[in-house]
């Protein structure tokens, strides 16, 4: 009787999960791996409206967001890609504070084993940047209409904003806009570690902006109006090559 | 004996096996309410939904639709007759079109709108034009993430429709028209499934074709009629875009917080309105509220600039009557205060010697230019579109 009452629970348990619907799904070779980008300034989480020390004075930031492309781990001479394309906003709107957010990014099917480096591209490459916005599915990252600059038929590679107070008054009353744009300024820079990828592991790539703006041991100086925004006429190829040229000195990847 | 007892098991087993299956069938089935006593039944109506196709310009970008929202034919057709209809209303006086009227580019041209009890509210009536591409939160403040969320405000708000949704789903199940319409539209198959929310996804779809015909003069210039605009709008245009340089023309900085072929980044910007000592002294909070963060307050979601001239007053608030004080207030570069845009700070040329740096401005016949171009995104094919009137 008891055997009996048990058997038709089984039935039922059998039948119950029979129902939902679902398929067999067939695993992928690989394991997924994760890459998580991080915003710092000085080695410390970026935190907007913060004031930071800068040269002999203090600036602010307001928004940083990237593109990045290109993204493939190294193996020796051979590549395994995982993404032609990714968004990178460390400030979005929706951030329940005032830090950077981390952007994890998770690809699935890579190949276990252990890597030599990851290979990065700095903005959009210029096959993907010939296009525009209208050439993509709504929830592609180069459909963002507010990252594409029309007069330069190109996309904004990435946004930094903030403030400066020059003259240390408390003040934050200098703008600082920095717009990289343009087939020009991209880059890709490749960074050799051991990456091992393994069920769960992952990556974490950090842009440090003290480092951007600091080239070659020198502060960009933000006494020179010029300095302060990269969209004025032929300055602004040459703000933001400095800038793109910097980021693998901003660039720490760490497993 | 034994035998019984074997009967018995037997029957236990095939009754709880039936029983089993039973119940799992119950829980695999679809939702499916039993019709309400004295609801009506809709099965007789054809139920054919035809996916509707927005027709959008070919250089704008794709228009996000939502999977759980997809478009039909009846769809769009019941969430027009409900935009324009007042029953929504408590006192049925006020449509969604009330405050969103076609020749105003969906505003209603009020510095502030004006709800059922003749109370005003704080903020002005956003344009809803191309408002299918606002995906990062509707309203000045972004409190609604979906249009779907958005459609069910205004009727409960005490100083706009002040209404309540049973109220007015209780007049949408006995009106003689709107129990077909509600089948046709979603397939529903009894009058008492009719719910605020398939309301809202039609009035929602019915928002989702209210796009930009790309006839408007800007439109024509950027498809290759290079007469389409006269100097001034073109230098208006380069300022607008920041590409005056090469002719000796500032950057205006405009297309930073307008961008897109929308012209709208759909983000939330302190532009400069309001001189306050402390972030929690601005007026209107706007972004702050939602958030919660002092330093969102103060800012609002960049319009759409597209039918700008028609869809005056200007700002969340209806400040500004006329494009031309909207270009004196950003030529004034701001008020300084800790949160505002860097790019409003930084309209104009800059000045030799100032430190830290400061910006011209435009001048007189720059702002003019501006407000020329302005004009020249002025689409009237968009909104005498015979789709998108008053049915009634």
């Amino acid at each position: 009787m008891k055997n009996v009452f048990l058997f038709s629970l089984l039935v039922g348990l059998f039948l119950f999960a029979g129902c939902d619907g679902s398929e067999d799904i067939v695993q992928p070779p690989g394991t997924t791996f994760t890459v998580t980008f991080k915003a710092l300034y000085d080695g410390q989480p970026l935190e907007k409206y913060k004031n930071y020390d800068y040269d002999t004075y203090q600036v602010q930031f307001s928004r940083f967001n990237t593109f990045m492309s290109n993204i493939a781990l190294l193996d020796g001479a051979t590549t395994m890609p995982l993404s032609a394309i990714e968004w990178v906003d460390f400030t979005p709107d929706t951030a329940p504070d005032n830090f950077a957010v981390e952007v994890p990014v998770t690809f699935s099917a890579v190949p276990e084993g252990t890597y030599t480096g990851i290979r990065l591209g700095y903005g959009v490459p210029p096959a993907l940047n010939a296009k525009q916005p209208k050439d993509f599915a709504t929830d592609h990252p180069l459909s963002r209409e507010n990252e594409y600059w029309l007069g330069w038929q190109s996309y904004i590679f990435n946004k930094i904003e903030g403030q400066v107070d020059l003259d240390k008054n408390g003040v934050f009353d200098g703008g600082l806009v920095y717009h990289c744009g343009s087939d020009a300024v991209f880059r890709t820079y490749d960074f050799t570690l051991p990456i091992k990828v393994e069920p769960g592991s992952g990556i974490t790539v950090e842009f440090d902006l003290k480092d951007l703006f600091v080239i070659s041991g020198s502060w960009l100086d933000l006494n020179d109006p010029y300095n302060h925004i990269t969209s004025n006429d032929v300055n602004d190829v040459v703000i933001a090559t400095i800038l793109m040229d910097n980021f693998d000195a901003a660039t720490a990847v760490k497993q | 004996m034994k035998k019984n007892i074997l009967n018995h098991s037997w029957h236990l087993f095939v009754l709880t096996a039936l029983a089993g299956v039973m119940l799992l069938w119950a829980a695999c089935k679809k939702d499916d309410p039993a019709p309400d006593n004295g609801e009506q039944d809709l099965t007789h109506i054809p139920y054919a939904p035809q996916a509707y196709t927005v027709v959008k310009p070919d250089h704008f970008p794709q228009v996000p639709i939502p999977a759980d929202n997809p478009l039909t034919v009846d769809g769009v057709q019941l969430g027009r007759r409900l935009f324009y209809d007042p029953i929504l209303s408590a006192d049925s006086t006020q449509s969604c079109s009330s405050c969103h009227l076609p020749q105003g580019s969906f505003t209603d041209n009020m510095a502030t709108s004006v709800g059922i009890d003749g109370i005003f509210g704080r903020r002005s009536a956003m344009s809803l034009l191309n408002v299918a591409y606002a995906t990062n939160g509707l309203f000045w403040d972004g409190r609604s993430p979906t249009l779907e969320d958005q459609a069910l405000r205004p009727v409960e708000d005490p100083i706009e429709m002040h209404n309540t949704w049973p109220n007015v789903i209780a007049k949408l199940k006995a009106h003689p028209t709107y129990p077909e319409l509600f089948r046709k539209a979603f397939g529903i198959r009894n009058t008492s499934e009719i719910t605020s929310e398939l309301a809202a996804k039609s009035i929602a779809q019915f928002e989702r074709i209210l796009i930009s015909s790309g006839t408007s003069r800007f439109d024509l210039y950027l498809q290759g009629d290079t007469d389409a605009l006269d100097d001034d709008e073109l230098d208006g245009k380069l300022m607008f875009f920041d590409e005056g340089a090469v002719v000796g023309l500032p950057d205006a900085q405009c297309f930073h917080c307008h961008g897109g072929l929308t012209l709208t980044g759909n983000q939330y910007f302190n532009n400069g309105l309001d001189s306050v000592a402390a972030l929690e002294d601005f007026p209107d909070r706007g972004r702050g509220e939602v958030t919660g963060n002092p330093y969102d307050n103060g800012k609002f979601r960049s319009p759409t600039l597209r039918n700008i001239a028609l869809s005056g007053p200007y700002m969340h608030d209806g400040r500004f009557a006329t494009l031309d004080e909207v270009l004196e207030h950003y030529s004034g570069n701001g008020k300084g205060v800790i949160n505002e845009d860097p790019f409003i700070r930084q309209i104009g040329f800059p000045v030799p010697g100032t430190n830290p740096v400061q910006y011209s401005g435009l001048t007189p016949s720059q702002k003019q230019a501006l407000v020329k171009f302005l004009h020249t995104l002025t689409d009237t094919t968009f909104i005498n579109n015979p789709d998108i009137q008053n049915p009634f």
